[in-house]
């Protein structure tokens, strides 16, 4: 190529047997140009210019769905997150209700028991007391009936009235003899 | 079924068309330059295959384009397919920017060039003749219409060269010594690459001639070896037969076509992407 060029400088000749060989011609080389200036045109403005366009439409359609589904997954994972965080935070509270109320029942219930146990106390020491004031009444009484009837014994044997003071006597005596 | 018919579409279309070169005389060999059509006419018989290559471009774009939607069918979809991928190749070969700005020219170039070395193929062109002289020659076969091009795109890439580079990077991509030298190794390399500059501008001035040439000495030798083998049938037999030999080469001729679109337009492309090329800049 290079050599034919260089021989086609050097003898204006050669070039003019290229043109005349291949048919190389102004006028028709100038009405090519024109027709493939007319190729370009067209394709650029019936092709390349609407494809290109909805190409692009649907490109940054894509980008679009693209963007908000990115969006999308984040709000998602930020929803899970706070979702997350809040049944997390319901259980820390559950629990410590739980827990309250755990302790709220055995504080209670310690409670109650000291008052049934207190109450108990109570009933029992009433009931002791009670008990007591009966025997002593009791124990008065069988005194006295045991005072009167050793007087009575006493009086009927001996035949002799007693004064207070050999009753009161005779009764501790035989008393102090009952109580040992 | 299909097989017979197709076989026998192939077999009347060669015959109609070996018919038709008989009929109006014939001729033994393609003729190197393109044709007159009538010496009145400034018109020659591959403006006439130009101008029907641009019609089909127009057609197909129209019916591709006329119900644009965002969920492609059809023709739009085929379109879209078509240009997209050629986009796609482009971008990846030169770079967003550069395959952005010029895609309208290579697509143009490569679809034009497609659809001309395909209607070449189409049976009558080059054997339906008038007054002796084919009506129709592939537009590609013509030299004037790949210097068109290659003059074209010669045209484009100073522009381009230009305005991506200015005037001092464009000089500075062609004569400034490549790579890190420095002091006497620098002093030393500044004729070597004022030397290769010199080269680099005769490449760059020879290549839309290398351009025209091969397209045209491609698509010319396609049509001439169809001829021949066309040819190659005894007298007798050619109108019914004629066609057999060449048919092998149709195929060929298919491929032919698309590769040959494929290369014009990938030189052109890698030729701008030399001169475009910021090297380690781009990668800044």
């Amino acid at each position: 190529m290079i050599t034919l060029l260089a021989t086609a400088a050097e003898n204006p000749g050669v070039l003019e047997n290229i043109q005349k060989t291949f048919g190389l011609n102004m006028p028709f080389f100038i009405a090519q140009v024109v027709n493939f200036i007319l190729v370009i045109v067209i394709l650029k403005k019936f092709a390349f210019g609407p494809v290109q366009a909805i190409l692009e439409e649907r490109r940054n359609r894509i980008a679009e769905g693209e963007n908000k589904l990115q969006q999308i997954e984040k709000q998602l994972a930020e929803a899970e997150k706070t979702t997350a965080e809040a049944i997390a935070k319901a259980n820390q509270e559950a629990v410590r209700l739980i827990n309250e109320a755990m302790h709220g029942a055995t504080t209670l219930s310690e409670q109650s028991a000291q008052e049934a146990l207190a109450q108990a106390k109570q009933i029992i020491s009433k009931a002791e007391a009670a008990a007591k004031a009966d025997r002593d009444r009791l124990s008065l009484e069988l005194k006295r009936e045991f005072g009167r009837l050793v007087a009575a014994t006493t009086t009927q044997v001996t035949g002799k009235i007693l004064t207070s003071d050999d009753q009161k006597r005779i009764n501790e005596a035989a008393l102090t003899s009952v109580e040992s | 079924m299909r097989f017979l018919f197709s076989t026998s579409i192939f077999w009347l279309l060669g015959m109609l068309s070996t018919f038709a070169a008989e009929e109006h005389g014939g001729h033994e060999a393609l003729p190197l330059n393109a044709q007159r059509l009538h010496e009145s006419l400034p018109i020659t018989n591959s403006i006439i295959m130009v101008w029907i290559a641009v019609a089909v471009i127009v057609l197909f774009c129209k019916m591709a384009t006329k119900k644009m939607a965002l969920v492609p069918a059809g023709l739009q979809n085929f379109a879209e397919w078509a240009i997209e991928s050629l986009y796609d190749f482009l971008t990846g070969l030169m770079g967003k920017h550069l395959g952005q700005r010029t895609f309208w020219f290579f697509g143009s170039i490569f679809f034009f060039i497609l659809v001309s070395n395909y209607l070449g193929l189409i049976p009558f062109v080059g054997t339906l003749t008038y007054g002796g002289t084919p009506i129709l020659r592939g537009a590609n076969a013509d030299i004037n219409m790949t210097a068109a091009m290659a003059s074209s795109f010669a045209l484009l890439w100073f522009y381009w060269a230009l305005t991506e580079n200015n005037l001092k990077g464009f000089l500075a991509h062609i004569f400034a010594p490549k790579g890190s030298f420095k002091g006497l190794m620098l002093v030393m390399m500044i004729p070597i690459f004022l030397f290769v500059g010199v080269l680099e501008m005769v490449s760059i001035a020879i290549r839309p001639v290398a351009l025209t040439f091969r397209l045209f000495g491609n698509i010319y030798g396609g049509e001439q070896t169809m001829e021949s083998l066309m040819n190659l049938i005894p007298k007798g037999l050619q109108l019914y037969l004629s066609w057999l030999p060449a048919l092998p080469f149709y195929f060929m001729e298919l491929l032919v076509g698309f590769v040959q679109a494929l290369v014009f337009t990938l030189l052109c492309a890698i030729f701008l992407k030399l001169i475009c090329d910021h090297g380690e800049e781009e990668h800044h």
